[in-house]
């Protein structure tokens, strides 16, 4: 294809945000399939439509996850393309890399595969875009020589991810990284061969903040909290008083259970502990002088997801307040009793949101030994249609 | 064959030596300024960080760039954020310019920090996806282009997380998002029965419809489906599980805009997006309706909500009516939900605005 | 070999796999009537020995490796 056949998507390299079309082309000036790439992509736009086509059995030996079957639905026009697959390569958690593994991973996906790629997918891997079926095997092998492994995907536990947490956040309750770390260890067999009715995601936040989204996205939503009082450091928040802030219009009323009050004759903010949501609003406006309590774990929560298939969901509240302590046994031995339930029970493609609904929570929580509590429920039932079994 | 299920490389080997040595025990940070972040420990140590948006869809010849700053100035380390930005860490103040510098030099921008609209959170789109109602890194670029300033100032009453999914699978979970962008389908899938017998299997296709639209074909000459088109809603379900049921229509595919989600639970309980423009047409390269009507909706909120108020608190605290009124966009019979669970969202008070 | 996985129960898993055209870990161990965490591993083992592999239409599946 000559330089100047691609005058729509050339239009993406203009303006100040950076371009991922000048991207396909720094790839295209080495390789053939990011090339044709840019032929698909001019194509789309011209006719507003997708040229990709999914389905078919790639993979590598031994795993049933961590490849996309990806083709083009021209590929007399675009043989480069023709085979497309994605690669989903697990990262480490927080996404912190030293260079020489990021150098390292371009090297071998210079030589296999497209040069795209995405730092990183939705899920959190290392998403590796575009290359054909024969080149697969012999790319994984370099990945797991260089210390990579595949992510997951299609009916398995999809690869965990976290916050940066301890890392670099002081709000973190839990250590994310570890969590993350030690759970994607220990389920490997989970993660690289799909056996459940449909996609399992777990992601951990160390904080209320939830900065990964695993209320909106994780099956099973690790959030750190605190079960003990927020703590005040009385003279930084006297500091920020005394620098103009305006602590009852930016903090006290903002409280959602106005657990907090300012008393400017004595210059003390006041706690009614008992009524603290933990929400982190004072924390996150006065980071200098509140932080999180010191007897720390997580709430665990259950059943967030996407639409599809029967709609979406924010996770509910299974476990109010676990500790999370290495080996974390007691989040293991739980998340194997619900995989046991659901893999049971569960239909085709349905979630384990789909599935308590279907099946109604008594059940589910009498099938992973939890007993009820109010902070499951926003509210009690209001109707009398009692089922006294 | 080599080796298997080592899983991803330790994290500990990947940590900046002055993250792995007060781990665990940072203080308290600041936002500098947009885009530039300086975290304090109880060790009296301090880590400045520079964050940098990205493209998202990158050749490796990016990374290699950005790895050799990360050489220069941050001892071979760095890190990504969940939307795709780039952060530089450094133990030393005076490589903060150099590293800003270094990073627009390439092309990036600085920001994406406190009360900013960060890097969108997007999918593959025509770029990659068999089942895109729209793209996702042309429209990305096309929005971000006119959101820019957004990205490099932090002037919004508070953080403002925008996220687009090119179809209503929504892989990229885009349904807690204060803008969510979702590629949609407006006609039902045109089955080509002489496929379906070859490519998919008959029952699970049927057991993929959630509102149960899909049914044998009542010829008994042809081994294929039928779609009762009163029930379905496009969501392209079937076609995931039967490719020889395609819905992508270059006249019906398009965008809807919902607004007022999050996901924090700082102030109020997280809550979904909800639907704001039910249908903007695909108009590439540029999406001139999509992101004009987006432009608005984030001046309107700028200038309407209190300080800290994200756009679904600032929904909440004027009402619907008043966030369609301001906003100019029309109320429409599909914004009333007719799914599962809508009834619970009609109005049961007198208490409304007008 | 992984424990409680035989040779004698690999047999059996492929042997069911030749009688259907797909299944999940979850028929093959009610097929069986084998403990399905047992199943799950034998599973594993073959296809690392590149017996059976993994289809996905809409869900994953496993079956015997087509030749």
């Amino acid at each position: 294809m000559a330089d100047n056949d691609t005058p729509l998507i050339d239009e993406l390299e203009k303006g100040p945000w950076p371009s991922y079309i000048k991207e396909i082309k720094r790839a295209a000036k080495k390789n053939a399939a990011a090339k044709d790439l840019l032929g698909v992509q001019e194509l789309s736009f011209q006719e507003r439509i997708t040229h990709w086509k999914h389905g078919g059995i790639v993979g590598v030996t031994g795993y049933g996850a961590g490849v996309i079957g990806r083709y083009v639905d021209a590929p007399d026009k675009f043989p480069a393309v023709e085979m497309f697959h994605t690669m989903r390569i697990n990262q480490p958690a927080g996404w912190f890399y030293t260079t020489d593994a990021l150098r390292k991973i371009c090297d071998i996906w210079e030589k296999y595969g497209s040069g795209l790629t995405n730092f990183h997918g939705s899920t959190g891997d290392i998403i590796l875009l575009g290359t054909n079926t024969k080149s697969l095997q012999p790319c994984f092998d370099e990945l797991t020589e260089a210390g990579f492994d595949l992510g997951g995907s299609g009916s398995a536990l999809r690869t965990i991810s976290c916050c940066v947490g301890p890392a670099r956040c002081e709000y973190s309750c839990i250590d994310t990284l570890d969590i993350c770390a030690n759970l994607t260890q220990e389920f490997q067999d989970e993660i690289h061969r799909p056996r459940w009715p449909y996609k399992f995601k777990i992601k951990i936040s160390g904080c209320p903040n939830d900065g990964v989204a695993a209320i909106a996205r994780a099956d099973f939503t690790i959030i750190g909290t605190w079960h003990d009082t927020l703590r005040i450091d009385q003279d930084e928040v006297r500091k920020y008083v005394k620098n103009g802030f305006d602590i009852r219009g930016l903090v006290t009323e903002k409280c959602p259970t106005k657990a907090l009050a300012w008393d400017d004759k004595e210059l003390k903010l006041n706690l009614r502990t008992a009524d603290c949501v933990r929400c982190m609003h004072c924390i996150n406006k006065m980071p200098k002088a509140l932080r999180p309590g010191v007897d720390r774990g997580a709430t665990i929560l259950i059943g967030g997801k996407a639409p599809i298939i029967k709609g979406a969901y924010l996770s509910w509240v299974l476990v109010p307040f676990m500790k999370m302590e290495p080996p974390y046994d007691e989040a293991k031995v739980l998340l194997r009793k619900i995989w046991e339930w659901w893999d049971e029970n569960g239909r085709s493609r349905e979630r384990i949101a789909e599935l308590i609904e279907r099946m109604g929570l008594k059940t589910f929580l009498r099938a992973v030994d939890i007993k009820p509590v109010p902070q499951m429920v926003f509210k009690p039932r209001a109707n009398p249609y009692v089922f006294f079994d | 064959m080599g080796k298997s299920d080592i899983g991803p490389p330790s994290y500990k080997k990947m940590l900046p030596a002055v993250i792995e040595k007060n781990y665990g025990k940072w203080k308290y940070h600041e936002i500098l300024k947009p885009g530039v972040l300086k975290h304090v420990s109880e060790s009296g140590d301090e880590v400045w960080t520079v964050r940098a948006g990205s493209p998202r869809l990158v050749s490796i010849d990016f990374i290699r760039d950005i790895c050799d700053i990360a050489d220069k100035y941050c001892d071979g380390k760095l890190r990504f954020t969940s939307r795709s930005n780039v952060e530089f860490m450094t133990p030393k103040k005076e490589n903060v310019e150099p590293i800003i510098q270094a990073v627009q030099k390439i092309g990036l921008p600085v920001g994406g920090t406190g009360k900013s609209i960060s890097n969108i959170i997007h999918t593959q789109g025509w770029a990659h996806c068999h089942s895109a109602a729209t793209d996702s890194s042309g429209i990305v670029k096309a929005i971000m282009d006119e959101l820019y300033p957004y990205f490099t100032s932090m002037k919004l009453p508070a953080k403002l997380r925008v996220a687009l999914a090119c179809c209503i699978n929504m892989c990229g979970a885009v349904h807690c998002s204060d803008i969510a962008i979702v590629g949609i389908h407006t006609k039902p899938p045109k089955i080509d029965n002489s496929k379906v017998g070859a490519v998919c299997e008959i029952p699970t296709t049927m057991a993929s419809c959630p509102t149960g639209a899909i049914r044998k074909n009542p010829d008994p000459n042809v081994k294929g489906l039928v779609v009762n088109e009163e029930k379905c809603m496009y969501c392209g379900n079937c076609f995931t599980v039967c490719p020889a049921m395609p819905l992508a229509d270059a006249e019906g595919d398009g965008v809807a805009i919902y607004v007022g989600g999050k996901v924090s639970n700082a102030r109020s309980a997280p809550m979904f997006s909800r639907l704001a423009i039910p249908y903007l047409p695909n108009n590439p390269p540029r999406w001139p309706e999509a992101v004009s009507a987006i432009k608005n909706i984030v001046e309107v909120y700028a200038k309407n909500a209190l300080p800290d108020e994200r756009m679904g608190e600032w929904i909440n605290r004027v009402g619907w009516e008043n966030f369609f009124k301001l906003t100019g966009i029309e109320f429409t019979e599909y914004h009333i939900d007719d799914f599962t669970h809508g009834v619970d969202t009609y109005r049961t008070t007198t208490q409304f605005r007008w | 070999m992984t424990e409680g996985v035989t040779e004698e129960l690999k047999d059996k898993i492929l042997k069911y796999l030749g009688t259907v055209s797909k299944a999940k870990n979850r028929d093959v161990a009610r097929a069986l009537e084998i403990d399905k965490a047992i199943v799950d591993k034998g599973i594993a083992e073959l296809a690392k020995e590149d017996k059976i592999e993994y289809i996905y239409l809409g869900t994953s599946y496993i079956q015997l490796k087509q030749k």
